[in-house]
């Protein structure tokens, strides 16, 4: 071969792997690109026994919920039954149309249960809320305090979102952004709260037109284009001049009034913004709703607290949890009924997936403050159409709720499930190459529709 | 034995004029007078004369090569330093100063409504710092800087504040500038905030900020509002200016 034929070959072998990215996104992204990804974190460590995993007697070191310990008259689907004397627990429900199980805490959401995936037995290998919290969004645990690697929106917007003028909203949600290889446009835009977004694009109506505002705003997009042109690294510049665009289409569509607390609440009162725990969390849902049918996002995420019960407030927990899927169902039955914005005769739901995770669960003993404190066992929801519906996956131990083997086969042999392959099968769902965003999992095709 | 041996050396020592000869000698034998006789009559003697030769040339100096070129691409500052750089442009305001004073007429609210969206971590709700800007963040900064740079053209130009007082449009305005007028006082802002004069910039930059002001200028004409035309174009350059994005990356 001759040295130049030699040198083409060698050229052209590099290109290939240095596009290997945006080939591969343009091979993938079409099948989910106009789909919507909502995650909601239930920060502070859920107890699995009151809805996934369901435990009504006294085994091993297991101590269920019982009318002693928890405040059952909230609960809508806390049925009695005796447990010791004057005590009663629980009776578990199990539904004839689906193989699953649930405790009281499972609310509103019972009633969508043919179309909930389930994970139980999750291993943690941790008791730590940030440690907990960054392993079940992102499939890594912490290194020195940080997340070593993108959670799973970010993977999501960097692989289908940059289209979107904001492509991850996350409201107290743990995203992280961390590598050069991402696009930029898929850093998350983390906020405390979802009327924030409407705060930043408010802008006064006394000194300055519309109009001026995009002559500003044209003025430093060109700028931007100008330095990039002159510059070594122009990709920096790029990114600011697309962000001011961005901006400025925001602010052309006057989406701050549609995103204020007000408007939101007006819009959709079917959530309950007065709730102790969740009303942040449902103008999350709210605005999730909002921001979806107007195609300006494709990944939001939002938390929701009060699930860290420590001692008495371990009462509170199935009521908690009961809150937690009531926001969920509503926010489900509204992408029901709500047109997908860029497939005609598709509605939301259609199209929206939606992933529930937690830190960890809590003990299956209860403590003698009264409550339950952490324990590296987890579970998740899923709720997608491109996932088996009606079903649980993963289970635990008997006796102690600790993770067993989950009867998947996987490479390395028999082992329970865990945050990673989660992660990874729900990518693998979107025909995104795991590989490129989490070091550990393998994929569960038996989760997959 | 050794002692014996050292006195014994000493015994025998001779004196110059015992054991020498050749300068030494000729010098002992003159004795002191005249020895320093014989000095003053040569050292004051004519010197000797040198033959002049070309100078060789110095040895080339060392160079040592400085790559001056970029090694990393700009980035965005932390955000402190970004707000504090803001701060100190609109006259070294403390925050609460800044919220007191950019408030009102839906121009601001407060810091704690930002906190996270301007990238710093909020204790409050367990958010950590943001290493990266993103959309949200830009838009908060442009409220934020849009606040600012009115109520400055409000304390400066509208007040008939005394020039030695101004704090941001330090200059003495004109009524419809023409492109020198304009470029001079443009100078002021530019190098107030981005650090260097206009002079120094691409050529074009005053011209594109001059059709920026002569377009709000325009707009403005003969509306009532609280700034004049020509203060309002002003404070939309100080706008564009405080979003530049010269002035967010380092």
């Amino acid at each position: 071969m001759k040295r130049r034929t030699f040198l083409h070959v060698l050229g052209g072998s590099a290109a290939a792997v240095a596009l290997r990215k945006p080939l591969w996104a343009a091979a993938n992204s079409p099948a989910a690109s106009d789909d919507f990804f909502i995650f909601i974190h239930a920060a502070g460590g859920w107890d699995v026994t009151l809805w996934s995993d369901p435990r009504n007697e006294r085994r091993g070191l297991v101590e269920p919920a019982s009318s002693e310990n928890t405040d059952t008259a909230p609960l809508t689907h806390w049925k009695g039954t005796k447990l010791d004397g004057d005590v009663d627990t629980f009776e578990i429900l199990a539904p004839r149309d689906v193989p699953m199980r649930f405790g009281p805490g499972i609310g509103a959401l019972y009633d969508l249960r043919s179309r909930l995936t389930v994970v139980n037995g999750l291993a943690m290998a941790t008791v730590s809320h940030p440690d907990g919290t960054a392993f079940s969004a992102t499939g890594r645990h912490l290194q020195g305090g940080r997340a070593p690697a993108s959670s799973v929106d970010v993977a999501i917007a960097n692989e289908l979102g940059t289209s979107q003028l904001l492509p991850d909203v996350a409201v107290q949600f743990p995203s992280s952004y961390v590598g050069d290889h991402l696009d930029r446009r898929a850093v998350p835009l983390r906020v405390a709260n979802a009327a924030t977004v409407a705060k930043s694009l408010a802008r006064g109506e006394a000194y300055f037109d519309p109009s001026d505002r995009t002559a500003i705003t044209a003025l430093v997009t060109a700028e931007a284009h100008a330095l990039a042109k002159r510059s070594t690294f122009p990709e920096t510049y790029e990114r600011i001049a697309s962000q001011t665009g961005a901006v400025q289409q925001l602010l052309d569509d006057k989406l701050e009034a549609a995103f204020t607390q007000k408007a939101l609440q007006e819009r959709y009162p079917q959530f309950d913004y007065k709730a102790k725990n969740f009303g942040g969390a449902a103008l999350g849902a709210a605005f999730t709703v909002e921001a979806m049918q107007r195609n300006l996002v494709r990944c939001v995420g939002f938390a929701i607290g009060g699930f860290d019960t420590h001692n008495q407030n371990y009462k509170q927990q199935a009521h908690t949890q009961q809150e937690l899927f009531g926001v969920v169902a509503t926010l489900v039955d509204l992408l029901d009924r709500t047109p997908h914005p860029t497939r005609q005769g598709k509605k939301l739901a259609d199209h929206a997936h939606i992933l529930v995770f937690s830190d960890f669960c809590r003990t299956p003993q209860i403590n003698l403050s009264g409550g339950r404190d952490h324990y590296p066992n987890n579970s998740a929801l899923v709720i997608s159409p491109r996932f088996v519906a009606g079903r649980t996956f993963g289970k635990t131990d008997v006796e102690q709720v600790l993770p067993a083997d989950a009867g998947v086969a996987f490479a390395g042999g028999a082992r329970p499930l865990a945050p990673p392959d989660l992660l990874a099968t729900f990518l693998h769902a979107f025909d995104i190459d795991p590989a490129r965003y989490l070091r550990d999992g393998e994929v569960v095709q038996e989760m997959l529709a | 034995m050794k002692r014996e041996n050292y006195r014994q050396g000493a015994s025998d020592a001779k004196t110059p004029a015992e054991s020498g000869s050749g300068p030494i000698l000729f010098f002992w034998r003159l004795g002191v007078p005249g020895a320093l006789a014989v000095t003053l009559v040569f050292g004051c003697a004519a010197p000797a004369a040198l033959a002049p030769s070309a100078p060789a040339p110095l040895p080339p100096p060392m160079v040592a090569a400085i790559d001056t070129t970029p090694k990393e691409r700009r980035r965005m500052m932390p955000p402190e330093v970004y707000l504090r750089a803001y701060l100190g442009w609109f006259g070294g305001l403390a925050p609460l100063d800044v919220q007191a004073k950019a408030r009102g007429k839906n121009m601001f609210d407060s810091w704690d409504d930002y906190l996270a969206a301007l990238g710093l971590p909020d204790y409050k709700v367990d958010l950590p710092r943001q290493s990266q800007s993103n959309t949200l963040m830009i838009a908060t900064l442009g409220r934020l800087g849009e606040a600012l740079c009115v109520r400055a053209a409000e304390h400066d130009l509208h007040g008939k504040t005394p020039a030695a007082a101004r704090v941001v449009f330090a200059f003495q305005p004109v009524a419809a500038p023409d492109d020198a007028q304009f470029a001079e006082r443009f100078d002021v802002l530019h190098r107030l905030f981005l650090g260097y004069p206009v002079r120094l910039a691409p050529s074009d930059r005053a011209a594109h900020f001059f059709a920026l002001y002569r377009a709000v200028a325009a707009q403005h004409a003969g509306k009532k509002g609280p700034l004049t035309p020509d203060e309002t174009a002003w404070a939309a350059v100080c706008t564009a200016l405080v979003q530049h994005p010269e002035a967010e990356l380092y």
